[in-house]
């Protein structure tokens, strides 16, 4: 009798083990492959955003609270910096309008619609923040209904920050460019290099410990120097191009010493974003 | 009686407010939580269930139905992968109880269950995932970067929470006939 519970209880065991790999691999596959979750999937995280929200907007105000008290301490010093560079923002804003003017001539004459620096935004406050110590995933109150889609890139504060890794009706989970998954962010990036040479290449990973993104196996041999811009190069076709992702840090040699590795200091620290802007290229349509 | 007591409400509700406070204070305290390149997951939930076990007295509260509910919503909601927190909440609850069969109820005991809880459940969540190729992270980096932030973190709630849930506890369960 003993005997029979114990198999009993093992076979349980076993049938549990395969259901749930069964689903985690199932569910893993099916994100990859499909642009929006089941149906099912996608009602359950709506409602449950939904009343994410109960608890999510009153702790967010409160921050929002903390945060105004400790930013009028320095508001002084503050002042008077970003007075200095408003006068200065003021001329770029008008050679920046001019030139996307003439950009929309040229274009024009050029019977060229949609480049691939044309984009159109979405703006999205954070509702909370994946507890797991394995995937960096933030959940924003903007989904379907609001022309998300899958895969779209994701900036904040002065730079890209991650993408859109999963969609339902009404919220979305963003990818940060922080998680080292599988099928973590791959974003073609483009780095000018010293006299006219300039370097493609793809982010290929995140160093957790030192807060850099790496850009491994770039065969060009352009110099590149330490604190240049990193943007978005546009190529795959989902992201625009011209998005900054941050700057060089440094640059090295890879494991096997015939690439270059170029490390990445990211635009923005991926611990405090509260509003996201979705980009969605405009000649995707 | 679980219908009887006030327990009725203040177990979903607390179990909902723990399910979204993990989420929640997981983005306000980002920086503390993710430190590069320590990482702390805030296991509310499982606090919430292991309380309820050890506070719940003589009343059957359905904690296993409980468990696998809030199992599913943390893995659509929060991961977006299906089956490892429906499962693994459920066997938090079966450890518990085995555990608590054995020892009494005593503030350190219960803290050594918890431990043990906690350990177990990141241990079998990082195997998990290392198994479908979600994650590529040496078991010793596992150790010192994320299970033992999150044993501390999770550990200070305990202390934290204890006094408090336990009079809430004590309140519900006053009022019962």
């Amino acid at each position: 009798m003993h005997r029979f519970i114990s198999n009993r209880r093992l076979v349980i065991l076993v049938v549990i083990l395969v259901v749930c790999f069964g689903l985690m691999a199932g569910s893993v596959a099916l994100r990859n492959r499909r642009n929006t979750p089941p149906l099912i999937q996608q009602f359950g995280n709506d409602v449950v955003g939904f009343a994410d929200g109960v608890v999510a907007y009153p702790a967010n105000g409160l921050q929002h609270g903390m945060d105004s008290v400790s930013e009028l301490m320095n508001t002084y010093q503050e002042n008077r910096e970003l007075k200095q560079q408003v006068s200065q923002l003021a001329q770029t804003q008008v050679r920046d309008q001019t030139l996307a003017k003439e950009n929309r001539q040229l274009k024009q004459e050029l019977k060229l619609n949609h480049s691939l620096t044309d984009y159109s935004t979405v703006t999205a406050s954070v509702l909370s923040r994946t507890p797991s110590t394995w995937q960096q995933q933030l959940i924003i109150n903007k989904g379907q209904t609001s022309g998300v889609k899958k895969n779209m890139p994701v900036l904040s504060g002065s730079g890209l920050v991650g993408r859109v890794s999963e969609v339902n009706k009404t919220n979305s989970k963003v990818e940060l460019l922080s998680d080292t998954g599988e099928s973590a962010n791959r974003f073609a990036i483009h780095i000018d290099g010293a006299s006219g040479k300039s370097v493609n290449g793809v982010i290929t990973g995140y160093n957790s410990s030192t807060n850099l993104l790496e850009v491994g196996q770039v065969s060009s041999k352009a110099k590149i120097s330490k604190g240049e811009k990193v943007v978005t190069s546009g190529m795959g076709g989902i992201t625009p191009k011209g998005l900054y992702v941050g700057r060089v840090a440094r640059v090295g040699k890879d494991d096997y010493g015939l690439a270059q590795k170029i490390y990445i200091t990211p635009a923005t620290n991926f611990n405090e974003i509260n509003i996201v802007t979705v980009a969605e290229l405009d000649s995707e349509e | 009686m679980y219908r009887l007591s006030r327990l009725r409400y203040v177990f979903p509700l607390g179990l909902l407010a723990a399910f979204f406070l993990d989420g929640s204070l997981s983005k306000l305290c980002a920086d503390l939580f993710f430190k590069y390149p320590y990482a702390m997951s805030s296991q509310l939930v499982m606090l919430w269930l292991v309380f309820t076990y050890f506070f719940k007295e003589d009343i059957d509260v359905p904690l296993m139905g409980a468990a696998v509910i809030v199992g599913i919503l943390a893995d659509v909601y929060y991961a977006g992968i299906l089956g490892l927190f429906m499962f693994l909440y459920p066997a938090v609850i079966m450890m518990t109880r085995s555990l608590g069969k054995l020892l009494d109820r005593t503030f350190l005991s219960m803290i050594l269950i918890f431990f043990i809880d906690l350990t177990v459940f990141e241990a079998l969540n990082y195997f998990a995932y290392s198994a479908i190729g979600i994650i590529h992270v040496d078991f010793g980096d596992f150790l010192v970067y994320n299970l033992a932030p999150t044993l501390a973190l999770n550990l200070i709630y305990f202390v934290v929470l204890y006094w408090p849930i336990g009079r809430l506890f004590r309140w519900s369960l006053s009022g019962r006939r």
